[in-house]
């Protein structure tokens, strides 16, 4: 199979789509950020790719210059495991809003936590549902109001954090848009890691969200590597009771003050692929997109018989 | 000489041995030389409830199951009155003696609205409602019954025991005996059967030596079937035939969510991840394996599939009714963004949760109007174990040709149909690998530069491109541009266009027999074969009949059909549903209105004697509408 040619280092992860939205969004910040990350690791454009659902957020993939998915409206994260399971060589950006991944999609949020595929799940929160005119997403704290609802809030929240350590994820971090560095940072981390990574990204919509505004997050958010005792790696089993219950503890923290890095970083729990290899030993070598099904001739390789060996009767 | 054709049936608890009794049978005939075809009819329990399998034995290939059955071998007291009606004169019923104590009181297992009916039977006639009554209901009907002490000639054999583990074995052997199969086959068969487990072959041994002795004392034989040189064949149902055929066509990532009929087919294909190549072939390839993914429902099994075919790896689903719902939305967007999927759709009795163990084929309207808006899509159907395999090859090659969904059904009856296939052609369907762009850095996905409809393909890990269920340019980024629109919708739908160009007429539909007949059967699905066979039944009483069998619905071979029914005389159309679905895309089509239906809706695979009553009843204008009801 023939590639297409790319020039590295010099490569522009943005490309020339226009961006449609609205001024001041925390959006534009994650696009920044994630095309930093991929120039800082000089990463091959054709090695990485984005995958969305529907929302503001899911518009993301068009405008970075990788091959991307604006999928359906809560399934970003099963298209992305279906890319990455079938060509483990790809590195798998996901971007969903907080609707799309805790609302419609949160059956596949929590299945990914035990799956441990290996992708990299940007959650976009931005409490409420900003494609469909601000309704209240499940991280809407309760007895908020917003000024896109007509009254405070009945609906009690998810902690996407929280929820991504009790499902599984093997990475999990909070970040806040602005903050681009770090997120920068954060998402390096994250394409590096071996399991499925879930980044929270605190992003203001302030089109519909005026209490959680760009400015009331930057007086909440500190950064918990500033604390240099801060070690979120578990490396062998024995730390990781601690380890997890701090991260818990930490991500639960909420209010005047809001953490934000990596809560948890699991280096022993192999991901689904690894996993793969003890059904499909050539798994890696030969992944379900890198393989040849036919002869020259175009005829199957496959012999029945033999590999359904158990049903034939002689 | 009277051709071989024996009917059976095995009844007894769900997950109580009735499978391995049907096994053993199975095995022993098809090394005798014989073909066996039969369903397995069961409840949606894993423990308890009555279920059968129902079979038939003959020297050629049979396609159709029939009542009244020459033998009926009761592993539990309920089997005795769940199929009163399925047995007739000189039919013989082997039960095991013990069941002469058991009272309908103790029923716990029976329906109560069948329980109520079998009672209503027995007092119609003046019979006790217990075991007596329903022996004395076979005896006053011609019906021979064999009262086997079980546990006692179990006991005598193997009396390590548990006695339980042995009925299945007895009651096999019984059967084998009464159809005189020479003791050397039926031995094979028991040792084939338990192949897996070579410790537990002797003391079945034991148990079909004393079967044997059984039978001989009691002088009963029915037949003394010959034996033949046997080649080798596969025992395969269509949920394995279809596995086969996936794997055969290139599948590598196969997602599921469990649900019957359809899991048999993913849980097969989780056991053979790993791949046997064909050596010559292979060699200097790159060889992989399958991947199977059970995901946390049908919306991530499709969505996962679709995925998974972005990069290139031949890729699919299969479900029944109820995931398939869940599906809609997946597939209107592999419809969309011309991803190339195929879900196997595996029917069974609905509305909702409906029959979940039981036939339908309710769901080719849902397949045919399947997703949101305006996209092209191929749904196909197959009717035998060949087609399963074949077709299954070719759905992921249309798939790939045409970049789009590709819906291949399957009905419960054939899902669990057992037959014998005598060969597998590995050369009879070729793998068409679509053409990929060569576009370095300026790739379209969406070009709109095709005659046929099909951009050059692409795939992530090779080409960077977008891709989006909104409408979107040539580049895959989402526009409103009413201009773009309307030649995306015609690009896309254009691929339906070349696919109806391209795909040969029998792939779509099938005449089968001859021209000119006095009376044509419409049909699909599991169907095909009994209808061949009742073609056959029907020449014998100088009825000439043909069958227009129907394979694809989209894109639909209207002409064709239109050519046929056109000259028709007498049309029956014969379907596992209550509207008649197949038909009214005939009408839909053509226009074309036939006149006449046998159909059925109660879940039980439809048999060559109840078709046959129903035409007879059309033929002689006695009515235009015939619902059938054979199966308990
Ligand atoms: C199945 C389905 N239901 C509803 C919608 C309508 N819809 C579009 S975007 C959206 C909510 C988006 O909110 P969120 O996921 O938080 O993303 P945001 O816009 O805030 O980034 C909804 C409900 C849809 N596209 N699909
Ligand atoms: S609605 Fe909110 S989330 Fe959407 S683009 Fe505008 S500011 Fe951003
Ligand atoms: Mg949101």
């Amino acid at each position: 199979m023939q590639k297409t040619v790319y020039n590295k280092g010099s490569y522009n992860f943005r490309n020339n789509v226009t961006i449609d939205w609205c001024p001041g969004c925390g959006d534009f910040a994650i696009v920044t950020a994630v095309t930093q990350a991929l120039s800082k690791m000089d990463m091959d454009p054709t090695k990485v790719v984005a995958i969305s659902g529907i929302g503001c957020s899911g518009k993301t993939p068009h405008y970075l210059n990788i091959a991307g998915a604006h999928t359906l409206h809560g399934r970003a994260i099963p298209y992305a495991v279906g890319v990455k399971l079938a060509n483990p060589d790809l590195n798998v950006l996901v971007m969903g809003g907080d609707g799309d991944m805790l609302g419609i999609g949160a059956g596949h949020f929590v299945a990914e936590g035990r799956r441990n595929s290996g992708i990299v799940v940007l959650l976009y929160n931005n409490a409420v549902y900003g494609l469909t005119k601000g309704q209240a997403a499940p991280t809407m704290p309760l007895g908020e109001k917003v000024k896109s609802i007509p009254r405070p809030s009945i609906l009690g929240k998810i902690n996407p954090s929280a929820l991504a350590l009790a499902s599984g994820y093997t990475f999990v971090a909070r970040a806040f848009s602005s903050e681009i560095a770090q997120l920068s940072d954060i998402i390096i981390k994250a394409l590096n890691h071996k399991g499925s990574s879930m980044i929270e990204v605190l992003q203001p919509c302030p089109t519909y969200n005026d209490v959680n505004t760009l400015d009331w997050y930057r007086k909440r958010v500190y950064k918990l590597e500033n604390d240099k005792s801060w070690d979120p790696e578990v490396n062998s089993a024995d730390e990781d009771e601690e380890k997890f219950s701090r991260a818990y503890e930490t991500a639960m923290t909420w209010g005047d003050k809001i953490p934000i890095g990596i809560l948890y970083k699991n280096n022993i729990i192999p991901p689904f692929t690894e996993r793969l290899t003890s059904i499909v030993p050539d798994y890696f070598k030969y992944p379900p997109a890198n393989q040849d099904i036919c002869d020259k001739n175009g005829y199957t390789l496959v012999d029945p018989f033999k590999t359904f060996n158990e049903k034939v009767i002689d | 000489m009277h051709e071989i054709d024996i009917n059976l049936l095995v009844g007894g608890p769900q997950g109580g041995g009735i499978d391995s009794s049907a096994n053993m049978i199975n095995m022993a005939f098809s090394l005798a030389g014989y073909y066996i075809f039969g369903v397995r009819e069961y409840h949606s329990n894993i423990k308890g409830r009555h279920s059968y399998i129902h079979l038939r034995i003959m020297r050629r290939r049979p396609g159709s199951l029939k009542y009244p059955v020459d033998i009926m071998v009761a592993l539990d007291p309920d089997t005795l009155f769940e199929h009163m009606h399925d047995v007739s004169k000189n039919s013989k019923v082997i039960y095991d003696s013990a069941f002469e104590k058991f009272d309908l009181s103790q029923a716990r297992m029976i329906l109560p609205d069948t329980l109520a009916r079998i009672k209503e039977e027995l007092s119609k006639n003046n019979l006790p409602l217990n075991a007596a009554g329903v022996l004395e209901y076979y005896h006053s009907h011609g019906i021979k019954t064999i009262s086997i002490p079980f546990d006692k000639v179990i006991n005598e054999n193997v009396p390590e025991g548990p006695s339980t583990r042995y009925y299945n074995t007895l009651g096999a052997g019984v059967t084998l005996a009464l159809l005189g199969l020479d003791m050397d086959h039926a031995i094979a068969g028991i040792k084939y059967a338990f192949r897996k487990k070579p410790a537990v072959i002797e003391p079945n041994v034991k148990i079909l030596n004393a079967a044997y002795d059984f039978v001989d004392k009691l002088g009963e034989n029915i037949a003394n079937l010959e034996t033949y040189e046997a080649k080798p064949r596969m025992l395969l149902n269509g949920n394995d035939s279809v596995a086969i055929g996936k794997l055969m066509g290139g599948l590598r990532f196969q997602t599921y969510y469990p649900i019957t009929p359809a899991s048999d087919e993913s849980n097969l294909l989780e056991n053979h991840e790993e791949i046997e190549y064909l050596s010559e072939e292979a060699e200097n390839l790159r060889k992989g394996g399958l991947v199977v993914v059970q995901t946390e429902d049908e919306l991530a099994a499709v969505n996962m599939a679709n995925g998974a075919a972005l990069t290139g790896a031949r890729s699919a689903t299969a479900t029944s009714g109820p995931g398939f719902s869940l599906m809609a939305e997946g597939i209107s967007f592999a419809g969309m963004t011309e991803i190339p999927v195929v879900i196997t759709f595996y029917q069974r009795g609905g509305p909702s949760t409906g029959l979940p163990t039981r036939n339908g084929q309710a769901d080719l309207d849902f397949a045919l109007n399947t997703g949101h808006g305006e996209f092209p899509k191929i749904v196909l159907s197959s009717g035998d174990m060949e087609e399963c395999i074949y077709d299954a090859m070719k759905a992921l090659n249309y798939a790939q040709k045409y970049q789009l969904p590709v819906i291949h059904l399957i009905d419960k009856t054939l899902a669990n149909t057992m037959d014998l296939v005598p060969e597998i052609d590995v050369k009879k369907v070729k793998i068409e690998i679509p053409e990929y762009n060569n576009d370095e850095n300026n790739y379209k996905r969406y070009s709109l530069n095709t005659s046929n409809g099909v951009s050059p393909y692409g795939v992530f890990g090779r080409d960077v491109f977008w891709m989006t269920g909104d409408e979107h340019d040539e580049l895959g980024h989402v526009t409103e541009d009413p201009e773009i629109r309307d030649k995306m919708m015609e690009k896309r739908m254009k691929k339906l266009e070349t696919a109806a160009m391209e795909i040969p007429l029998e792939d779509k539909a099938v005449l089968y027999g001859n021209k000119e007949a006095d009376l044509t059967f419409v049909t699909w699905g599991s169907q095909k074969t009994l209808i061949m066979d009742l073609i056959d039944e029907l020449k014998k009483e100088n009825i000439n009949a043909n069958m227009l069998y129907l394979k694809m619905f989209e894109p639909f071979p209207s002409e064709f059909v239109e050519s046929i029914l056109g000259k028709s005389k007498t049309v029956i159309d014969v379907e596992s549903n209550m509207t008649a679905q197949a038909a009214k895309a005939i009408r839909l089509n053509t226009g074309i209105k036939i006149d006449n239906y046998i159909l059925k809706y109660n879940g039980r695979h439809m048999t060559i004697d109840e078709v046959l009553t129903a035409t007879k009843n059309i033929i002689d204008g006695k009515s235009k509408m015939e619902v059938l009801k054979n199966g308990s």
